[in-house]
């Protein structure tokens, strides 16, 4: 079995590529995409802590069959879905305003 | 009746009030979109069964009195209790109810606020016609005799200042009612101001009496009244210093060598003696009332003529208990009164606006009421403001009348007024002039017509009537036994003078020639315009000049039916209280009928000077009422001979021969002059220098300095807002990463008590997943080889010694801080004082 470790690696791993991408990418899309990646290394981290959790093999007590961490990622990916549907609007929306999708030159709220 | 009204639970008093508030309501919420026709029904309506209701009531109070022989007879209603004051002598809570009364004095006013209402209304429903703000007029002068009979039915003082105030606002909307005009908006500021003054008066004497006889409703004043004259520090009342405070330092000589104090009897009635002062246009509060002339003529014949300004009069009556008390308070009333007669007939006999000549024949009537109760002759004061609501309301609204017709020829406000440019009107106006004549034979003192008995009544009592104190003790005041005679012949000169402005203003206006021909524009003869008829231009107001007016005309009858009834009560109302000794008490209904609300008051106080001699009086009583006829015959002779026989000339004469003291007394004496360059100019410089304070001080430093560092900030401040959301986003991260380090490392906190008994206490600040480890002994060496969960430790030092504990802290990642915490014990006192 793979250690939860990895996971967990795995996961930061993923949440600081999704971090770096949001912060220095300009394209809007790639910002939302990033946000994505972020979003599904918490999932990651939950699916797997959630295992860890509750595997009989992991020398832990076993207390019924629980499944807080997968309910939870569900959860995180319908509110994902609804953030992209407003997300990709807000897009749609800035691209008529500006016909761009740069992210620094929508600055209307500047000073 | 009895039964349906019960006297201590007389409802029929909520419709004597309800149906003008009623109108008021009505006609000022939905005047404009009822239109005129209805917002006249409305009003008149209200006036008209509030009138029918005071009638009736007055008859089941005639009644009641009838029932119990010369007791007090008071019909009460108690509409809901309002609230209770503390603050009272005896520490009782004292209740302030909405309670109304109707008792004799109030009954009687309650007619004459409701019948000369109505007759005003009916007037004023032709008068206004065509106005613009016809609905508002309306609203305002039923909302007027609303606060007027709260005024007068009032049970308790707080009450009564309610209706004060009442009539003291419809007063103010009503002067400025043409608001158009900048000096009607003006008088009617005036006129407020000047009643705020006098009310500041009536609520000292509200406080006052409250505090000394621990009551605020008439019955209970009446029963506490004594504690106001108690010998004892507690009940008077210290004027310099104020309160009996002690002035220090710079203020030092202000500091007087004794106390200077008055009774508290004489503190209440001064008190609310500024307050009538005010409400009743008397010295040294008078001005604002020829200045009320600006509004509409019926609002000054019903508030400023017949009902508001006698609320002065009304009070000094409804609290004569209280005014006895002070003899040098009622000496204070006559002389103010006196002397207002007499500056304001003065004033009267030059001035040539008819409006203005009528508000200051008011003051000076006025004075002559307060000169009445001054005395102590409280029925005759009230029996002529009785008189003066019916002759001087028709005199107002003859002059209304006048103005009209005028009016319609002339298209000019102060043209219209002005006496010198009317002439011969009675040729056109017959029912105008004969009221008018009436009145004025009453206000002058005709023998029999009403104004004769009133006024003589209050000449006769002014010279044989002064009150002394009831309690006889070394300091009480005693008025000079001149004083009498002295205001006697002030109001003699001052009838006489009366009647001769107002055989000036009668003759002038109905007599000889019209000279109104000539006025405004170019005229053909008399005679061609004579012959156009009785029609008039009434309905289009056109300004064309160049065209000839149409002679005056009579104006419609809902104007001189009032006029008519006036006319006839001026004539022949004063056959209810004929003066003269001659008569016995029964044939003097108004003395009767009020016996019972002055019985109190004349039995505080001796009211015969001369030790009581009533042969005396009786004795003086023909040779005064011949002063008093001899002035209405030599007043009215003079003018008949001057502006009839001479037509006017010697006046001209005598302007010419004095016109320095002949423009001065056209000026009114100046007063208003005199008010502005001592009491506004120093109100004025105040205001500057507080305007002066504001700019720089509030405007300058609090607000313009505050705007300032908060728009420095926010300048600063906007620099960061790029609007580029990944700079908001790398922000965010430093945050996180700064809060995640601040919760990462460990914190080694701690707090010192003492406990007393030598005992030190530290305690370790707690956090998640925190060890402690403790060096008590500061050798550097830990107590214990392992992070424990105690976070406190007790140390026990002797006086004088200090000690250095090391605390070291483990959190969760295994990253451990240290912190050395001294511990000192300071050496104990050496003396144990």
């Amino acid at each position: 079995m793979i250690p939860a470790e990895s996971y967990v690696v795995l996961s930061a791993l993923l949440f600081v590529i999704g971090g770096i991408g949001f912060l220095v990418r300009r394209n809007v899309l790639v910002t939302l995409m990033s946000i994505e990646i972020m979003l599904n290394a918490a999932n990651l981290a939950l699916v797997a802590f959630n295992r860890v959790r509750f595997d009989p093999s992991a020398g832990q007590a076993f207390q019924g069959p629980s499944h807080t961490g997968q309910l939870f990622a569900f959860f995180i990916i319908g509110a994902e879905a609804a953030e992209v549907a407003v997300g990709l609007a807000i897009v749609l929306s800035l691209y008529r305003l500006r016909q761009t999708v740069r992210s620094d030159e929508a600055d209307l709220l500047r000073n | 009746m009895f039964s349906l009204f019960p006297v201590n639970d007389y409802a029929l008093i909520a419709v004597i009030l309800g149906m003008p508030l009623l109108g008021a309501f009505v006609n000022g919420i939905w005047g404009k979109r009822l239109g005129d026709a209805a917002v006249k029904l409305m009003a008149l309506t209200a006036m008209a069964v509030s009138f029918l209701a005071a009638l009736v009531a007055f008859v089941m109070l005639a009644d009641a009195v009838g029932a119990e022989k010369n007791e007090h007879v008071k019909l009460t209603w108690m509409a809901w209790e309002w609230m209770h004051t503390s603050g009272g002598y005896g520490g009782s809570s004292i209740p302030i109810d909405v309670k109304f009364s109707i008792d004799a004095l109030s009954g009687v006013m309650m007619l004459i606020i409701t019948g000369v209402g109505f007759l005003i209304h009916l007037y004023a429903s032709s008068y206004m016609e065509g106005d613009p703000g016809y609905a508002r007029f309306f609203a305002y002068l039923n909302l007027f005799v609303f606060s007027m009979l709260v005024l007068v039915l009032a049970d308790n003082l707080p009450l009564l200042f309610v209706g004060w105030e009442g009539v003291g606002l419809c007063s103010y909307l009503l002067i400025g009612f043409w608001y158009e005009n900048a000096a009607n908006a003006a008088a009617g500021k005036k006129a407020f101001i000047a009643n705020r003054i006098g009310d500041f008066g009536l609520l000292c004497g509200m406080f006052l009496l409250a505090h000394y006889t621990d009551s605020l409703d008439w019955n209970g004043i009446a029963h506490g009244a004594r504690n106001l004259i108690l010998p004892g520090e507690a009940f008077r009342v210290y004027v310099w210093p104020l309160g009996n405070g002690q002035y220090t330092g710079l203020l030092h000589f202000l500091q007087p060598a004794h106390p200077l104090t008055v009774s508290a009897a004489t503190a209440v009635g001064l008190a609310l003696l500024l307050g009538c002062t005010g409400k009743s246009a008397q010295i040294p509060l008078y001005v604002w009332l020829p200045d009320a002339m600006a509004g509409p003529t019926p609002v000054s014949a019903l508030i400023h003529a017949a009902t508001m300004v006698t609320a002065g009069i009304y009070l000094i009556c409804r609290l004569s208990f209280v005014f006895v008390l002070s003899p040098f308070v009622m000496m204070v009333i006559a002389i103010v009164g006196a002397s207002t007669a007499l500056l304001a007939a003065t004033i009267a006999v030059v001035q040539n606006d008819i409006k203005k000549v009528l508000a200051y024949s008011t003051v000076s009537q006025l004075g002559f009421m307060f000169l009445g109760v001054g005395v102590g002759a409280f029925t005759a004061g009230f029996f002529h403001v009785f008189t003066h609501a019916f002759f001087k309301a028709c005199l107002f609204l003859g002059a209304g009348s006048v103005i009209h017709a005028m009016h319609a020829r002339i298209h000019d406000d102060v043209d219209a007024q002005d006496i010198r440019k009317m002439g011969g009107l009675r040729k056109w106006l017959p029912w105008t002039h004969i009221t008018f004549a009436a009145a004025t034979a009453a206000i002058i003192g005709l023998p029999f017509t009403s104004g004769f008995f009133s006024k003589d009544e209050i000449l006769y009592r002014a010279f044989v009537d002064h009150t002394v104190s009831p309690v006889t003790a070394a300091h009480s005041f005693v008025p000079p036994g001149w004083i009498g005679p002295l205001l006697f012949w002030i109001a003699v000169l001052a009838a006489t003078l009366t009647s001769f402005y107002m055989c000036r203003v009668y003759i002038l206006t109905f007599w000889g020639d019209f000279k109104g021909w000539t006025v405004g524009r170019p005229s053909l003869l008399a005679t061609q315009e004579a012959e156009h008829g009785g029609h008039d231009d009434h309905g289009h107001h056109h300004d064309d000049l160049t065209t000839p007016g149409y002679p005056p005309h009579e104006s419609a009858w809902q104007m001189t039916v009032p006029l008519m009834v006036l006319g006839l009560f001026s004539l022949f109302a004063g056959f209810l209280n004929p003066g003269f000794h001659l008569l016995k008490p029964e044939n003097k209904p108004m003395d009767h009928w009020l016996e019972p609300v002055f019985k109190e008051a004349s039995e505080h106080a001796v009211l015969f000077g001369h030790g009581n001699d009533e042969a005396w009086a009786e004795h003086m009583e023909w040779p005064l009422a011949a002063c008093g006829f001899l002035a209405f015959a030599i007043g009215s002779a003079l003018a008949y001979y001057v502006y009839v026989r001479k037509n006017g000339e010697p006046t001209k004469r005598l302007a010419e021969a004095a016109p320095g003291l002949y423009q001065l007394v056209l000026d009114k004496w100046r007063v208003d002059e005199l008010y502005d360059a001592t009491v506004l100019a120093a109100v004025d410089s105040l205001a500057d220098t507080s305007a002066v304070v504001d700019r720089t001080i509030v405007d300058g430093i609090l607000a313009r300095l505050t705007s300032m560092i908060v728009a420095a900030s926010g300048t600063v401040l906007r620099a960061l807002q790029t609007g580029v959301v990944q700079v908001y986003a790398a922000t965010m991260v430093v945050g996180i990463a700064f809060i995640a380090w601040f919760f990462a490392a460990p914190h080694a906190s701690y707090t010192l008590t003492d406990s007393g008994n030598d005992d030190y206490v530290v305690t370790a600040a707690p956090g998640v997943g925190y060890g402690y480890r403790w060096d008590s002994d500061g050798d550097g060496t830990p107590d214990k080889p392992s992070f424990g969960a105690d976070s406190t430790l007790k140390l026990h030092l002797a006086p004088g010694k200090d000690v250095t504990v090391n605390l070291e802290v483990k959190n969760a990642f295994g990253l451990v801080k240290k912190a050395a915490i001294h511990v000192a014990r300071p050496n104990a006192p050496v003396s144990q004082l």
